[in-house]
């Protein structure tokens, strides 16, 4: 395997690692927040972690400068948008999960 | 921002987050210019006008969620879509109608280079893409404002 090759197998199993450690905790933690917090977080790397391998796969040219582009929009609107939907959450007064009452919600 | 100040909050003006309205403002330009990218892309690839004009009321839209709905219905004002759709289907009518009148078939462009234009078929195909893109931007914003009058009761877009 030639280097390039080792860095995008890299790239592209660390960003299928965090997508579904997104996909898990989308599934499996109990409120709004908790779940905004390991998509927007998880999911943003993995996201950045694959088209970064898709860009080291087209080597050097225009093509990687559009993905390098849509890379940087995903750093950029993929965490505001949890932003956004974790305060339209709280101004319609969905109180975070303490657990304090019982176990799951 | 304080308890008792949210509480205002959920039930009156809405409050813009800064967050928000910068990463809208720093991304809107090419939010736009991405739609119409799309839109002359349609021609020869993938992409064309309803894409793009998605695209392009997308932009409205964001501008919407990110500084109110109220003052962005304000700043557009009601006839700004409904000019959008008018103009959009005066323009592809014209360009079908148009090539008729030049004695070849409805929306048949080449007929369009015997008036000097060059490659009268692509730029043809990419005005009507132009125009299909403008007709789906206004019908996008109408309809996000008429969906968003409805919780406050009343007034259409």
């Amino acid at each position: 395997m030639t280097p390039r090759e080792i860095a995008v197998v890299v790239l592209v199993a660390g960003g299928a690692f965090f997508a579904i450690v997104a996909a898990v905790g989308l599934v499996r933690l109990p409120d709004v927040y908790a779940r905004a917090h390991s998509t927007s977080k998880s999911e943003t790397l993995g996201a950045v972690l694959t088209l970064g391998a898709v860009a080291a796969s087209y080597g050097i040219g225009f093509n990687t400068l559009k993905v390098l582009l849509l890379l940087l929009f995903m750093f950029l609107t993929n965490p505001t948008a949890a932003h956004a939907i974790t305060r339209a959450a709280h101004e319609l007064g969905i109180e975070p999960w303490t657990g304090d009452e019982g176990d799951e919600p | 921002m304080s308890d008792s100040d949210r509480r205002v909050a959920r039930g009156g003006p809405y409050v813009g987050s800064p967050i928000i309205m910068a990463t809208v403002r720093v991304v809107m330009p090419f939010v736009f210019t991405f739609g119409l990218f799309v839109m002359f892309h349609g021609a020869d690839s993938s992409g064309g006008g309803f894409q793009g004009g998605v695209i392009v009321g997308t932009v409205v839209l964001m501008l919407g969620i990110a500084f109110g709905i109220e003052s962005t219905r304000d700043w557009i004002g009601p006839r700004l879509p409904v000019a959008l759709v008018g103009v959009g289907v005066l323009a592809f009518l014209f360009t079908g109608i148009g090539s008729v009148l030049l004695g070849a078939g409805f929306l048949e462009y080449a007929v369009y280079g015997d008036l000097g234009i060059p490659h009268a078929s692509k730029y043809g195909i990419e005005f009507v893409e132009l125009a299909i893109g403008v007709i789906v931007a206004g019908i996008v914003t109408g309809l996000f404002f008429a969906i968003a009058a409805g919780t406050t009761g009343g007034e259409s877009a």
